[in-house]
């Protein structure tokens, strides 16, 4: 592998003009060599193996694309469900930003970024991310300044790539009084392919930020997505993923409540079939004193398929009177199925309010049963029960339309 | 509250030392101190063979480092592997020909051995650094047909028995710890209950290191042949010493057809002094097999001594309908540290586990709960139950929990809840404004928050329990 | 109506339900009185299909064998059960439960399903009827509700299915004198020529405001005495020891 990704990142980026940009990413592509796919014997991935995973379902990759975006003229990604904001990756590489529901000259959008802050030898598929994302975008969005519309972020591939790495990557500042709502879509017309996204958030005081991540198409494609959040006083952030549509997918959100009053909000809603294997990996940093965090997240598993609830609350010794809680959820629905989980709490202050609950097993019969006595056949229970199963997790996302919006993409709509 | 009793720890009761003379093996680690050890011991040729396979293994084995609590390094070149009283190749037929001091010793921590002064009820077989100075009882279980003595002495009178068992619970492959326990282990207690017998009474081992530099490599393996019940404490202390001494025990039980084993620690090694200085590392495996169908493994473990505690009482639920229990209080204060929890291994069907564990840190000490509830996919119909809580006592002390949860069969159900908080101002102010002083009303909300385990343990042991959970905190209350 | 001879069943080995027999007609209202453990509620879940019992003997519903029936078949042919526990289901609204349910029950009938406005008018109107606060059926099904509400949303419930049999598993335990006399009055308002009800019951009080056409008495898993509404008050002030 090494030859070849180093001549394809000289192929890639032969032309590059950031000198300073250029070394950042030789020093990344230096540590991905060095740390390669993140397997088994890191606890973050205890649970499933990205080498072995990539070996099976995709076998030799490719980490440089030249394929154009002949897609762009065909936009039949785009939803007509809701008004939005979009930017679009086609293969990984950012083609359409398109703010037009937004005052004008509101959003900014820079390339330049401070790459000395940047190096994580923590974690190699951000090295990847780094080494070979085309470039660095940053997305302002200015002092109390409320979006008017969501932007959605299209990732697409198209179906004349294969075996093929796609890294992208955005930074958002999100500057005092501000709000942001994002809703990830992926559209898949690729197979086998590893989309490797990182998003880096910065949460000024009293910021919020809503992001949605909805993975729906059906695809044999291996995904990777990172969120790093910050946030400072009186901010919130507010994730939601839909686990459904992907081969693999590891979503992985990990948030520093680094400001007083800064609360964080993850729901999530595994939807599994066939031999489908996804993940959510979560690190809530509470750093600071009065913070919180709230975390729900629910897996419906049938045929052969496999969730994993990672989720850590770290509690630092300064950060007394944090709130912190998780909940994991999981109905099995086929006896081939499996759920894995690891709640976890690392606390290091006392006067905290921390739990955590873990619960799995098959659907309730007796509320099946209840339901049936009412005349609903058992296909019609079991339906009820799931949706109002996932309801429940839905139900929390803040935003109405959005809600509507996602209700509508999973059928919630009864 | 009155700032001068708050940071005073209560001298550790069991801190005194024995001035006893020891033979010891020499010191350090190879093949040679383990011939010293077998022979010494009279140990058959295949028990030999055992240990030298394991010595083998233990030599590509690295010691562990994923767990929470870090110590440095221990050099296994300078640890004596066999220390025992003198003139003590043989245990003593009767009790008077036993070192008064010994004698001594154990009625100073409470363990009277002298018959006529017996505990009530309860068999104790004494193991005094490397070897067992004492069984109790011997003519009443011997009716019943109840084997209960040191291991040495199973290997001798009951070979079979051992060589049956041994090592089928904790393979020589396990891992570093119990690997070096298979190699050098030189005593402890062994148990086979008979079928179809309920044993009379509680079954006791204290395990007492004296000699310095010393390790202590206990061995414990307890047998329920079908339909038998057994119930079986152990206590544990050392005396007070500056350095860190090592203790890696393993201990096997293996529960037949409709048979249950309850296994009771209350652990109180040297915790080492306030500031972190000396005490026992606690590295023990041990594991519970319910092979049979309908059997029963119940651990209750009260841990508050060591520097170091580092085990997982586990059962592996192999048998269809076969139920283990792990009930676990779990206190640290001062620079002490905890990495504990247990292993559920749901193997048979309709098996069935519960987890009830209880951490307290104070202090500057850390405490972490590693469990692992995993159910495999031919297990149907079966189901855990966890509880974790953890208590914490100022703030710069940790408490931590990592449960591994693992579903595989889509008809079991597995259930974990787990929470973190202190003791409630409210809670202490009524005690208080009741006229408890701080440490009485810290005392009985600590042992409130602990009952549902207390409950757990045989009555003797729970009075004793739940007077060393006070005194394990005191002196934290701020 | 309905048919039970020589019912009998057993629960791991433990026989709860020992040759028990009863018909009851169109029309009738029966009410089956009994202590703890004499098979009461064995008897409600077995007649709605609950999976768990070993049975024998013979169940007929308007002729047709029960045991044959699924449980949400035995619903669509008219049989309503209303819980003595009835289940709390996070996530579930109430209102889209019930109209699932009507309209399952419906299209069995082989009648029109029915949409949400004309569902609304109806759930409207009985909510009305039953004092029932229609607020709540927005909510998740059962869950936050007080014991007493859980009852009234299963009166609720039988009046919008409109079943021909309506069985009452102690329906009246948990209930203040109020909630009492709203859940009568809806049993009694839904009393017809064509309908039944057999409303099983620990004490007499609900009695007083259902009057019942026969009372049997149920003691080891058997129907002892039978008899008319008087017999309700001889057990009232005698006791169950003293029948015979």
């Amino acid at each position: 592998m090494e030859d070849k990704i180093k001549i394809e990142f000289d192929k890639a980026f032969k032309n590059y003009s950031s000198n300073d940009e250029l070394n950042f990413k030789k020093n990344n592509l230096e540590y991905f060599i060095k740390n390669g796919f993140p397997g088994r014997k890191l606890e973050s991935w205890k649970f499933s193996d990205l080498n072995q995973i990539i070996n099976k379902n995709i076998g030799e990759l490719n980490f440089f694309t030249d394929l154009k975006k002949e897609i762009s003229t065909n936009k039949n990604y785009i939803t007509k469900d809701i008004d939005h904001n979009k930017i679009a990756f086609i293969n990984g590489i950012l083609e359409e930003v398109d703010f037009s529901f937004e005052d004008k000259d509101k959003i900014i959008i820079s390339k330049e970024v401070d790459t000395s802050t940047k190096i994580n030898s923590e974690n190699s598929l951000l090295n990847l991310n780094n080494a070979f994302c085309k470039n660095f975008y940053k997305i302002t969005i200015p002092q109390n300044y409320s979006m008017n519309k969501p932007l959605i972020i299209y990732h697409v591939s198209t179906d004349n790539l294969s075996s093929t790495t796609l890294n992208s990557q955005l930074n958002f500042i999100l500057e005092e009084n501000s709000s942001l709502k994002i809703i990830d879509i992926y559209d898949d017309k690729s197979e086998k392919n590893f989309i490797n996204t990182f998003y880096n958030f910065i949460l000024k005081e009293n910021a919020i930020l809503k992001n949605y991540k909805i993975d729906k198409s059906q695809n044999s494609n291996i995904k990777y997505s990172y969120n790093n959040i910050d946030q400072s006083k009186d901010s919130i952030s507010e994730t939601f993923i839909l686990s459904n549509g992907s081969k693999f997918l590891k979503n992985e959100i990990n948030c520093n409540l680094k400001g007083q009053y800064s609360s964080a909000f993850i729901n999530g809603v595994f939807s599994l079939d066939s031999d489908k294997h996804h993940e959510i990996r979560t690190s809530i940093n509470h750093l600071v004193e009065n913070t919180k965090s709230y975390q729900l997240i629910k897996s419906v598993l049938d045929d052969k398929s496999k969730s994993v609830y990672q989720g850590k609350i770290y509690v630092s010794p300064d950060a007394q009177k944090t709130d912190g809680y998780q909940l994991s959820k999981c109905i099995l629905l086929d006896k081939n199925t499996e759920f894995n989980a690891k709640p976890e709490l690392e606390i290091y202050a006392d006067d905290v309010k921390c739990s955590h609950g873990s619960a799995s097993g098959s659907l309730n019969e007796n509320s099946i049963f209840y339901l049936r006595s009412r005349g609903l056949n058992y296909k019609q229970a079991k339906k009820l029960l799931i949706s109002g199963f996932f309801l429940d997790v839905i139900e929390k996302i803040t935003d109405e339309e959005i809600k509507n919006f996602i209700k509508k993409i999973m059928e919630l709509n009864q | 509250m009155d700032e001068k009793n708050l940071n005073i720890i209560k001298d550790y009761k069991y801190g005194f030392s024995t001035d006893i003379e020891n033979v010891k093996a020499p010191k350090g680690l190879n093949e040679d101190v383990i011939r010293f050890i077998s022979n010494i011991k009279k140990e058959p040729k295949w028990l030999l063979d055992w240990r030298l396979k394991a010595y083998k293994r233990l030599k590509v084995l690295k010691e562990p480092d994923w767990q929470k609590p870090k110590y440095p390094k221990i050099n296994y070149q300078d640890l004596y592997y066999y220390s025992a009283p003198k003139n003590f190749s043989e245990k003593p037929k009767k009790l008077e020909d036993l070192d008064p001091k010994l004698l001594e010793t154990y009625k100073k921590l409470g363990i009277p051995l002298d018959e006529q002064k017996r505990l009530n009820g309860i068999a104790v077989d004494a193991v005094f650094d490397s070897v067992s100075v004492a069984t109790t009882f011997k003519d009443t279980l011997t009716k019943h047909g109840i084997i209960f003595c040191s291991i040495s002495e199973a290997v001798q009178k009951h070979p079979d028995l051992v060589k049956k068992y041994l090592g089928t619970v904790i393979p020589i492959t396990d891992h570093y710890f119990a690997t070096l326990n298979s190699a050098v282990f030189t005593d402890g207690s062994f148990v086979y209950v008979p079928e179809g017998v309920r044993c009379p009474m509680e079954l006791s081992t204290y395990f007492r290191i004296n000699a310095s530099d010393t390790g202590q490599f206990e061995r414990t393996l307890i047998i329920a042949d079908k339909g038998s019940y057994v119930s079986y404490l152990e206590g544990c202390t050392a005396p007070m010493r500056d350095e860190n001494q090592l203790h890696a025990a393993n201990v096997e039980l293996i529960a037949l057809d409709d048979a249950e084993i309850k296994y009771s620690t209350v652990q109180n090694w040297y915790p080492g002094d306030k500031d972190g200085k000396g005490g026992i590392y606690n590295f023990v495996t041990k594991r519970g097999l319910c092979k049979g169908n309908n059997s029963k493994i119940s651990w209750t473990q009260v841990e508050t001594g060591s520097a170091i505690t580092w085990k997982y009482p586990s059962c592996i639920l192999k048998g269809d309908n076969s139920i283990g229990e792990f009930y676990s209080i779990a206190i640290t204060n001062n620079h002490q540290k905890a990495d504990t929890g247990t292993k559920m291994i749901h193997l048979g069907k309709n098996t069935k586990s519960k987890i009830i564990s209880k951490g307290i840190s104070a202090g500057l000490s850390d405490m972490t709960y590693r469990g692992l509830v995993d159910i495999s996919p031919n297990a149907e119909n079966s189901n855990n139950y966890t509880q974790c809580d953890s208590l914490l006592m100022g703030n710069k002390c940790g408490a931590h929990t990592i449960p591994y949860i693992k579903n595989k069969n889509s008809n079991s159900n597995i259930a974990h809840e787990a929470t973190t908080s202190k003791i409630s101002e409210d809670q202490l102010h009524y005690c208080q404004q009741r006229g408890l002083n701080p440490e009485e009303a810290v005392g009985l909300i600590v042992n409130g928050f602990c009952k549902e385990v207390l409950q757990q343990l045989p009555m003797e042991f729970a009075v004793e329990a739940q007077k060393l959970v006070g005194i394990s905190l005191e002196g934290s209350v701020g | 109506m309905l048919k039970i001879n020589n019912l009998k069943a057993n629960v791991d080995k433990k026989i709860i339900l020992n040759g028990f027999n009863l018909e009851i007609k169109a029309g009738e209202v029966h009410a089956i009185m009994g202590p703890n453990g004499s098979g009461k509620s064995t008897l409600s879940n077995i007649l709605s299909g609950k999976k768990g019992y070993d049975v024998t003997g013979e169940i007929l519903f308007e002729n047709k064998n029960l045991f044959e029936l699924e449980t949400e078949e035995r619903a669509h042919k008219g049989i309503f059960l209303a819980f003595q526990y009835p289940l709390e289901i996070p996530g579930v609204n109430t209102n889209i439960f019930l109209k699932t349910s009507l309209n399952s029950i419906r299209k069995a009938r082989g009648e029109k399903e029915l949409d949400a406005l004309e569902f609304l008018k109806i759930v409207k109107e009985k909510s009305k009827e039953l004092k029932f606060d229609e607020e709540k059926l927005g909510r998740q099904l059962n869950v936050g509700f007080s014991g007493g509400e859980k009852k009234k949303n299963e009166i609720l419930q039988m009046s919008i299915l409109n079943p021909k049999l309506s069985i009452l598993d102690e329906t009246d335990s948990g209930l203040d004198i109020d909630a009492l006399k709203i859940v009568a009055s809806g049993v009694n308002s839904l009393r017809k020529k064509s309908n039944a009800f057999l409303i099983i019951t620990h004490y007499q009080r609900l009695l007083d405001y259902i009057k019942p056409d026969f009372v049997h008495v149920l003691i080891d898993g058997k129907i002892k005495k039978s008899g008319g509404p008087e017999l309700a008050l001889e057990l009232e002030s005698k006791g169950y020891e003293n029948i015979n």
